[in-house]
């Protein structure tokens, strides 16, 4: 676990001010959020902000929407791993079947 | 990194401070590697680009490379440990959203019950929750029934009654869903629902053809020779049917309308003529025709011989 002045020796640019505002906004959630202890993800993500502002450019108010389909993106990501994980453990047949049927749905287009 | 540090920005030699930055802002936003995690390409050329960028945003650094001081490699700066590494692990599990998928619940089953646990990822400490299990049903239903549409009642094992609304047209193995009919939940999942396959029971007279009504209709000799009215049944109750003179055998009238009504029209009744002699041929019958065929001899069967 990180303390808040580990992370602001690890980040550049971060300041505590900066920090603390974002957690209040819900852009980082300490990991330990009674001890405000944090993970290597939350520095992580603390160094995300800092570059996508402070070397990309992007507004203060871009950032919770880049943030928000970045999670979203991980999310379904993490969701395809599993399903893939789930299909891999499937008979050769299976996945074959499977396999054919998500191309014809390609093929069909979105409609349901 | 042999490449010209320029290029790489896509600027000018003479290009300003503020036309940099521009530029590479701009490469940059297309290429970060949070932006576009799993693509390698990407990632390989945001590097040449923020690698440029360190050297030609730093004015010292720009004229040294200008005057060939340093060259287009420079200094590494450290290994950037992006946010992606951790975003797919255990740690990164509670910033991941599964609101970009909830519609997807709504196409597939297996997405819905998944996701219907309550947040797979992202809301951390959720209570366990799953949604119901799918009920399935099999019901069998008289053919008119299902023509015409009817209201029935199954009754469960456990006891319990389900109402079920049999919708006008269904076919034949068709399964209706029952919304929040089935299994309940657990936690603050819903209920499944019930899947009651339809059955139909085949009908005597009436045949189904898609939204058509297919009948057999005998007629007798001399009604398929000077034609006439005839009563015929559809599913809506008896009508009578013009049959031409001279009508034979597979002739098929169509009685328009007449057939299942669904949403994408209504289908037809098919009444497929069969001529049918009378059980017992009399005297009369068999002198007439031994006359009639003295001087009206005819052969059905030529192109049978001509092609065979």
């Amino acid at each position: 676990m990180l303390s808040e002045k580990d992370l602001l020796a690890r980040v550049q640019t971060l300041t505590v001010t900066r920090l603390r505002v974002w957690v209040a906004q819900g852009w980082i959630k300490p990991a330990d959020a009674t001890m405000q202890a944090y993970s290597e993800a939350d520095l992580a993500r603390a160094a995300l902000i800092c570059n996508l502002e402070d070397e990309l450019g992007f507004a203060e108010e871009d950032v919770p929407v880049l943030l928000n389909l970045i999670d979203q993106i991980h999310g379904l990501r993490a969701e395809l791993r599993g399903l893939l994980a789930a299909l891999d453990e499937l008979p050769d047949d299976v996945r074959s079947t499977v396999r054919m049927r998500i191309t014809t749905h390609r093929e069909s287009g979105p409609e349901r | 990194m042999a490449e010209d540090l320029y290029s790489v920005l896509g600027v000018a030699k003479t290009a300003s401070a503020a036309d940099i930055t521009k530029a590479y802002r701009k490469l940059a936003k297309k290429l970060h590697p949070d932006l576009n995690p799993g693509d390698k390409a990407a990632e390989e050329k945001f590097k040449q680009v923020s690698h440029a960028y360190s050297i030609l945003n730093d004015e010292g650094k720009r004229g040294q490379y200008d005057r060939g001081e340093i060259d287009a490699s420079g200094q590494e700066r450290p290994q950037q440990r992006y946010y992606r590494e951790y975003a797919g692990g255990e740690d990164g599990a509670r910033y991941r959203s599964s609101r970009g998928f909830e519609d997807i619940g709504e196409f597939s089953d297996l997405f819905g019950d998944m996701f219907g646990r309550g947040g797979a990822a992202g809301r951390g400490g959720a209570r366990f929750s799953m949604r119901g299990q799918d009920a399935q049903y099999r019901l069998e239903v008289d053919f008119l029934d299902a023509v015409r549409g009817t209201k029935t009642r199954i009754t469960l094992p456990d006891g319990e009654t389900l109402d079920v609304t049999i919708p006008p047209g269904v076919s034949d193995g068709q399964v209706l869903r029952l919304k929040g009919k089935g299994m309940p939940g657990i936690g603050e999942g819903g209920p499944g629902d019930a899947l009651v396959e339809i059955s139909v029971r085949p009908h005597a007279v009436f045949k189904r053809e898609g939204n058509d009504i297919v009948v057999e209709l005998p007629i007798t000799f001399d009604e398929a020779v000077l034609g006439g009215k005839i009563e015929v049944p559809t599913i809506g109750g008896r009508v009578f049917a013009t049959v031409p003179p001279g009508a034979n055998t597979g002739q098929i009238l169509r009685l328009k309308g007449r057939g299942i009504k669904a949403k994408s029209g209504a289908g037809d009744q098919l009444v497929r003529l069969s001529v049918v002699l009378p059980e017992k041929i009399d005297d009369d019958l068999k002198s007439f025709v031994e006359k009639w065929r003295e001087s009206h001899g005819y052969d059905p069967r030529r192109k049978l011989k001509e092609q065979a």
